[in-house]
């Protein structure tokens, strides 16, 4: 089985959020819901002081705690490729996976309505199903566009190339994993993220 | 109507449309999606050079506003005859036709009467070349009021003398030591932005090193190894204090390149003008094996002298290089400590640095041809230019670049495209550069023309030096009889600038639209600026418009070095809505019924760079899109079929050579260390300012970079405005435009900066300020409101004030009153406001804060 997975380097990323409205756009989700977002802080005093941007998504874990919690199996790991998605059918919204996720990264969908509802606008005819009414959500990796062999839309708009996607084991991310000192996100929560980040 | 003709069949199939975007004025390569009739996303083009398939949020999200409700469907007339800040224009729906024909006879009466009473206003560049048309035939001078001297009317003027180019870059992929001085290149809020945050990446993955000089810690020096906050509007200083170190202390300057590229080697006389030879009036300088002046250029003039001091004709002179070296002793680190507050230490690790980055002496190999390579360059633009002093500052900024050589070689700054397929920069008689007027575009700063008194609105005759001084419009329209201005202007044609939140005070700027009796407006949205209109017409979104060609233009749009010409088309992807067309139609409908289209297209065939045997017949109509595809054969080809753009709208035409990536070498024309032709200029200036009675600051019109300090910082400890109010740009809002939009509205709640204002934590806890406080802002002139973010990335002295914000327009319903609007506390311009050499407004000025109240409350 491929995995994939993605590797954030936080020295290309300047924070200009082009990534969360290319996802925005890609799933076309309800306000304020965002399945990809750029973390701020400040760090140091002035005026030795900087800040800096972590992007941040679902990391499409191989211990994936929302798998666990899930009590329908709605959450599950795609068989061939370790995409973590969520089957909209099967889900209750129950929010366990929620509270499971150490990474913050699932969205209760309380009303699926995204622009101009009064105005029953949609503008786009769905290439990826749009979240209905009651469920979690979160960042499918973009599963429909790698199978039509694109990258996920963050990705592809990214100004600076600061996201890499690929096959985990594929000589393209192994190498920038490996060369650059690659670290995950709360690595002691042992879920195994696929999410990683250099810099 | 001179609209294309609409074909439902080929605007409504599914498709990915190549076109351009305008969610700025950057003009990178998009792609739109359009499905069932409807535009339902957009990429970057992977063809186009510019985007590289990558696209910026503002350029992905901005597609929404084509579904957005409020856009304005039909054409309307104002019911309110009051205007102002706020007021309802009680708009009531008028048909096309009644508009036209109301504004197509004012227009007839307004050109019997004096067609100059026409103003036209609007940043949309790739419509410049129909507006500047329509204006030029129907006899007006008066176009282009928008606040383009925002960014740069005194930067872009030390990018054309130093450069030949009207903008600025650096070499990413050779620099190794680059410092943004009041920009944030390469952060997605200057020129070329997905191309410069691409490189910029590189370079820092490579290990380049980059400094960052702001009074606040922006996108771009969150990036960077070292951030220098100063004291904003002391940029000139601290500019100034280093040229004193590279120059005096460090004596580390590139010799060769001040001796033959620059007038660093002229004679200067007592009176501060070259000496010249008698015979033929060229400026000379000292051959030093013979011992004597020659013109500069004569046969045989072997090494020249950059010091010393010599007797010529009786007349005691120094090289311009001496002059400005002794000069410069003035300008010690410890001086500019006290006015930046930058760490005397900090100014000369800085210097140091930048010098020793440089290389000074080392060459690189390139396609066969031994070029200068000097790793180092400083890039600026508004945050070190928008100021009292701000062509001094940026000269002075700039010349740091030239003593190291850097201009247009491998590895430093560079200009933009100042040579090009076809345009050249020359020599004047004085041997300096003068550049090629496409790539200047608008008013050259040197030759500097014959100060007169003012018949434009822009008071262009005024600044003989400048490039463009659009921020005077509104001064001129306030106070026409102090520039002897014999009209008062009547209507205003405007549309794509929002001119009430973009310059300065509101209610002052509201009193010089309400001078105008007639003002009509295009808008997809009613804006603060179109709730002035009379009428009121609805205009396209640039998705649904063609546009002249090409729509990037390379003085700014087409990446500086080496790479490939690449020309970008704008095409129409979707119909426009209800009633709206493209505005640029409308001036070929307006210049039929006032009987001047042929003459618009007379003008045009002299000015859009269109072949012989393309030219428009003027007794035919002709579209935009014909004309465009006029202009794309004319420059690639006849075979050019404006109906085949489907995979991409971006023409590759060849790669840049040698010389058109680093012309410097190839370029036999020196550039200015000392701004001798102001000497005269303010003389002739002054006359004219004298007949009007004028009062006017001559300190600028002076040979030598010198610090002027701005109006704001002439204060006492008693004044009670004691925080200056600092700008920055967002990396994901442009100007005053895309924050009236869903998606990017929700970025902007998330952000933690940007609906905010920023106070240093210590100033904070000085005035009992804290996080969330909802405080009072006042200036001298004005009053306004903010929430504070309490930080550490900002100076002390200030409160930082982001992109252009806090609408108040009533059509708006997301954007308002969210954020607060950093223009409103600017004064309008006036001598004190503004730097006399280039018309730049002064971004300069103090408040006072207090605490309306807290959250915890």
């Amino acid at each position: 089985m491929s995995k994939y997975g993605m590797v954030m380097d936080l020295d290309r990323c300047i924070g200009c959020n082009a990534c969360v409205i290319a996802c925005k756009v890609e799933h076309n989700t309800p306000m304020d819901i965002h399945f990809t977002k750029i973390l701020e802080r400040e760090i140091g005093t002035y005026p030795d002081a900087s800040r800096q941007f972590l992007p941040v998504m679902c990391n499409h874990c191989d211990d994936a705690p929302c798998i666990d919690v899930c009590p329908t199996k709605a959450t599950y790991a795609r068989d061939k490729d370790g995409i973590v998605l969520i089957d909209w059918d099967k889900c209750i919204g129950c929010g366990g996976c929620i509270l499971a996720c150490p990474y913050d990264q699932r969205f209760p969908v309380a009303d699926n309505r995204t622009v101009f509802p009064a105005h029953g606008t949609d503008y786009k005819s769905p290439v990826v199903e749009r979240a209905p009414s009651g469920v979690t959500a979160k960042c499918d990796f973009c599963y429909h566009r790698i199978d039509a062999g694109k990258e996920p839309a963050c990705v592809e708009a990214c100004p600076t190339n600061a996201r890499i996607f690929g096959e985990v084991k594929s000589e393209k991310m192994a190498n920038i994993i490996g060369r650059k000192h690659a670290f995950t996100l709360l690595p002691d929560k042992g879920a195994k993220p696929s999410v990683y980040y250099v810099g | 109507m001179l609209d294309e003709p609409q074909d439902k069949d080929t605007k409504t199939a599914d498709a990915w449309v190549p076109s351009v975007c305008m969610g700025c004025y950057n003009c990178c390569g998009i792609k739109i999606r359009r499905s069932g009739g409807k535009i339902a996303d957009v990429i970057g083009d992977p063809a186009a050079p510019n985007s590289k398939g990558h696209i910026c949020a503002k350029g992905k999200a901005r597609f929404l506003d084509l579904h957005d409700p409020k856009r304005l469907l039909k054409p309307m007339r104002r019911g309110n005859p009051n205007k102002g800040v706020g007021v309802d224009p009680q708009w009531q729906e008028i048909s096309w036709d009644e508009a036209l024909t109301e504004i197509a006879g004012r227009l007839k009466k307004i050109r019997a009467e004096d067609p100059r009473k026409l103003v036209i206003a609007h940043f949309d560049i790739p419509a410049y070349g129909i507006s500047k048309a329509f204006g030029t035939a129907f006899g007006t001078p008066n176009m282009h009021w928008n606040r383009a001297d925002y960014c740069g009317a005194a930067p872009h003027v030390a990018h054309l003398l130093l450069n030949g180019s009207f903008n600025g870059e650096v070499d990413f992929e050779k620099c190794n030591y680059m410092i943004l001085w009041g920009t944030q290149l390469g952060a997605l809020a200057e020129t070329i932005p997905l191309h410069t945050a691409e490189v910029m990446a590189d370079a820092r993955a490579r290990g380049a090193r980059t400094v960052v000089i702001d009074p606040f810690c922006s996108n771009a020096a969150a990036k960077a190894n070292q951030w220098v906050p100063l004291r904003p509007g002391t940029d000139g200083m601290l500019a100034l204090a280093m040229l004193n170190v590279v120059c005096n202390e460090l004596g580390t300057y590139d010799v060769d390149f001040l001796k033959n590229k620059t007038n660093s080697p002229y004679l200067i006389q007592d009176d501060g003008h070259y000496k010249r030879d008698l015979a033929t009036n060229k400026p000379m300088v000292w051959d030093v094996a013979a011992g004597q002046a020659k013109p500069f250029d004569a046969a045989g003039v072997g090494d020249v002298a950059l010091d010393g001091e010599y007797l010529v004709d009786n007349t005691l002179v120094r090289p311009a290089f001496a002059v400005l070296k002794k000069h410069l002793l003035q300008y010690t680190p410890e001086d500019a400590e006290r006015i930046t507050t930058v760490p005397a230490a900090t100014v000369r690790q800085v210097a140091r640095d930048f010098v020793a980055a440089a290389q000074i002496g080392s060459t690189i190999t390139i396609d066969g041809h031994v070029l200068p390579f000097r790793p180092a360059a400083i890039h600026f633009k508004r945050g070190s230019g928008a100021h009292k002093g701000g062509s001094h500052t940026t000269m002075a900024i700039h010349l740091l670049n030239l003593m190291v050589g850097n201009l247009d070689v491998p590895g430093g700054q560079r200009g933009v495209n100042p040579i090009g397929p076809f345009w050249e920069p020359t020599a004047d008689e004085d041997g300096m550069l003068v550049p090629a007027q496409y790539i200047t575009k608008y008013y050259k700063p040197y030759p500097p023309r014959t100060p007169k008194i003012p018949e434009t609105l822009d008071l262009n005759e005024l600044f003989p030096s400048s490039l463009f001084t659009r921020g005077m419009f509104a001064w001129a329209i306030r106070e026409p009889e102090k520039f002897g201005i014999t009209y008062q202007p009547e209507m205003l044609l405007h549309c794509r600038t929002n001119l009430m939140m973009n310059s300065h005070n509101p209610e002052a700027m509201g009193g010089v639209l309400k001078k105008i009796k007639f003002q009509v407006s295009f808008a997809t949205f009613v804006d603060e600026t179109t709730e002035f209109a009379d009428i009121v017409l609805p205009d396209s979104h640039d998705y649904e418009r063609w546009d002249l060609f090409p729509a990037n233009d390379p003085y700014a749009f087409i990446a500086p070095g080496p790479g490939e010409w690449y020309w970008l088309m704008r095409q129409a992807a979707v119909n426009p809505p209800g009633e709206a067309r493209p505005w640029t139609n409308v001036y070929l409908d307006l210049a039929e019924r006032i009987g001047i289209l042929d003459e618009l297209y007379k003008v045009g065939n002299s000015s859009w760079n269109i072949a012989e045997r393309h030219k428009l017949d003027p007794t035919k109509h002709h579209t935009v899109k014909d004309i465009a595809e006029r202009q794309a054969k004319s420059l690639l080809g006849d075979d050019f079929d404006v109906n085949s753009l489907k995979d991409t709208a971006c023409m590759i035409t060849r790669k840049k050579t040698t010389r058109e990536a680093y012309p410097r070498a190839f370029m036999n024309m020196r550039v200015p260390i000392y701004l001798e032709h102001l000497i005269d200029t303010g003389e002739k200036l002054k006359v004219v300012t004298d007949k009007l009675g004028l009062r006017w600051d001559f300190k600028p019109y002076t040979p030598l970079l010198t610090y002027f300090a701005c109006h704001s910082h002439e204060h006492t400890k008693e004044d009670p405005f004691d925080l200056f109010i600092v700008n920055f740009k967002v990396p994901f809002i442009t100007f005053s435009v895309t924050s009236e939009n869903l998606w990017i509205d929700e970025l902007s709640r998330a952000n933690p900066y940007t609906h905010n204002v920023m106070i240093n934590r210590a100033t904070a806890e000085r005035k009992g300020i804290r996080d969330g406080d909802r405080i009072l802002i006042e200036s001298a002139i004005s009053k306004g409101e903010g929430f504070v973010k309490v930080t550490e990335l900002i100076h002390p002295e200030c409160l930082g004030i982001p992109s252009t914000l806090g609408h108040w327009a009533r059509a708006y319903s997301i954007s308002k009153h969210k954020g607060t609007g950093f223009n409103n506390f600017l004064p309008a311009p006036d001598v004190e406001h503004i730097d006399t050499l280039s018309g730049q407004t002064d971004s300069c000025t103090r408040v006072r804060v207090s605490v309306l109240s807290s959250k915890d409350h």
